[in-house]
């Protein structure tokens, strides 16, 4: 009778801690089990720091990715004011300060090559851009760093001997872009940089072959497809600073809006500088905004997609 | 009559773990795929995480909105940083239960419908989704086939770019599960 009493508490009991315990433990389980599952989410690298490779002056931190064409109109009118401008240059759209066709490639996520060539100094341009560091979700990497390197080559016919030798065409400039993506609004990059230029323009006395610069640019989301970009650099240049009168020096200072449409991203800009390579803008911006020597300037950024796996299906 | 006791304990006991198996899926592959007048939106993912428990019916299924690659990468920019927002919403999950009583331990095929609730985009949606449900020997694997609409889930389309984005995403999700004993 004992066992009897006893095989029977022993069902109770075990029945009734089954069928109490099972659906509330299974379904902390299952809980607990996809969330073990998702705690391996790792940090992500933080992407688009900037839409596009370039801002207003200077390069960004983003590469083209790998097998995609990012080609690249720059235009910049000529002055909006001072003796150049008002209406009868129609505020500087008669003139152009400076045209550059560009074209960037990726060789792979992190590197592109980039050729370009400008109106100004009649320059082709050569250069590499690597992305050596990504700044990361959870921040153990801060911020973004990207080396860009540029050879450039004056190549239009100089028959006043401007260049006595071949490599007095040639500039260099050396770039490490540091940027980081603060919001998803807000972007900030510093671009400390170095400029070899063996005819540095303009042709004068005493004008420094080599330099260096600290460019600071962002970009303030206003949308999600339009923001407010500013791009400034400083040459630390003695002769540039000490220059006065008509051979003054002023940094470049653009300001502007930045609009994307899908594979397009245009930015309309108010700049000083009248040149878009970096070797030019850097060494050769002799222009004043307070004499109204800034000008309406465009960049139309396209990326065309080049990766086989498109035509795979899915 | 102590055997008994024991046998019926050990029997209930197993009977009791058998009800506690999870199923589990690690590398769900979830894809998704659209057409638009201008051209083929596409990407996948695999690595979906779910978890299915036969006992209860129970189904549960979370995928990172990073994870999926897409053929152009622009276009997957735009996804994360336009449209899908994955650093303020980086989940899209699913949580739900099969009404249809599934047996895995016998073979078959189970068309089911699988009701809970959708999250995409931080956007919650009580949703009934088709699918089926299929025991091999003791695998059980699931494939479903469903559309979400961008609009339910406040994913704006900008007009400007409208005609490149169908207002339909037809998602597809599959699942091989292995059985995790729960202690």
């Amino acid at each position: 009778m004992k066992k009897l009493i006893s095989l029977a508490a022993c069902a109770v009991i075990s029945t009734a801690v089954w069928a109490q315990t099972t659906p509330a433990q299974s379904k902390t389980a299952a809980d607990s089990l996809l969330n073990s599952m998702d705690s391996g989410t790792k940090a992500e690298p933080v992407i688009a720091t900037f839409k596009s490779t370039r801002l207003i002056l200077g390069a960004t931190t983003e590469t083209v990715k790998k097998n995609n064409l990012n080609f690249l109109v720059i235009h910049r009118f000529g002055d909006i004011g001072g003796s150049e401008g008002g209406g009868k240059t129609l505020f500087g759209l008669d003139n152009s300060s400076d045209i550059y066709i560009g074209f960037e490639y990726g060789l792979s996520d992190n590197l592109d090559i980039d050729f370009g060539r400008s109106k100004f100094a009649q320059q082709v341009d050569l250069g590499l851009k690597y992305a050596i560091i990504h700044q990361t979700s959870d921040n153990a990497t801060p911020f973004a760093v990207t080396l860009l390197g540029k050879a450039g080559i004056k190549a239009y016919h100089a028959d006043q001997g401007e260049f006595p030798t071949f490599t007095d065409r040639f500039a260099y400039v050396a770039q490490a872009i540091i940027a980081r993506k603060f919001s998803a609004n807000f972007s900030l990059q510093l671009t400390p940089t170095y400029v070899r230029d063996n005819s540095p323009f303009p042709f004068l006395a005493g004008n420094e072959r080599s330099f260096f610069a600290m460019g600071i640019a962002g970009r303030l989301k206003v949308t999600k497809r339009m923001g407010i970009v500013v791009d400034y650099a400083h040459p630390f240049s003695s002769f540039r600073s000490n220059a006065t009168g008509d051979n003054a020096f002023y940094d470049p200072l653009g300001i502007g809006i930045e609009i994307e449409t899908g594979g397009h991203v245009f930015t309309i800009v108010f700049s000083n500088a009248k040149a878009i390579s970096e070797t030019s803008y850097l060494s050769a911006s002799q222009s004043d905004w307070g004499k109204g020597q800034f000008r309406l300037g465009f960049t139309i950024s396209r990326m065309f997609s080049f990766n086989k796996k498109a035509k795979k299906a899915y | 009559m102590k055997y008994i006791c024991i046998i019926l304990l050990a029997w209930l006991s197993i009977k009791n773990q058998a009800g506690q198996d999870l199923y589990a899926c690690k590398n769900a592959k979830i894809s998704l795929f659209s057409s638009a007048p201008l051209e083929d939106i596409q990407a996948s993912s695999s690595s979906g995480t779910s978890v299915y428990n036969p006992a209860t019916g129970d189904l549960a299924f979370s995928v990172g909105i990073r994870s999926f690659q897409f053929p152009k990468s622009l276009m997957q920019e735009h996804f994360n940083e336009n449209y899908m927002e994955s650093d303020k919403y980086p989940k899209a999950t699913f949580k739900g239960k099969i009404k249809e009583p599934v047996d895995v331990t016998k073979n078959g095929s189970y068309p089911v419908n699988v009701t809970g609730e959708l999250s995409v985009h931080g956007v919650t949606q009580t949703r009934t989704i088709p699918g089926t449900v299929v025991v091999n020997n003791g695998t059980v694997s699931m494939t479903s086939e469903f559309m979400v609409k961008c609009a339910d889930h406040k994913i704006d389309i900008p007009t400007l770019v409208f005609k490149k984005i169908a207002e339909s995403i037809k998602m597809n999700v599959s699942a091989t599960y292995t059985a995790v004993k729960s202690s």
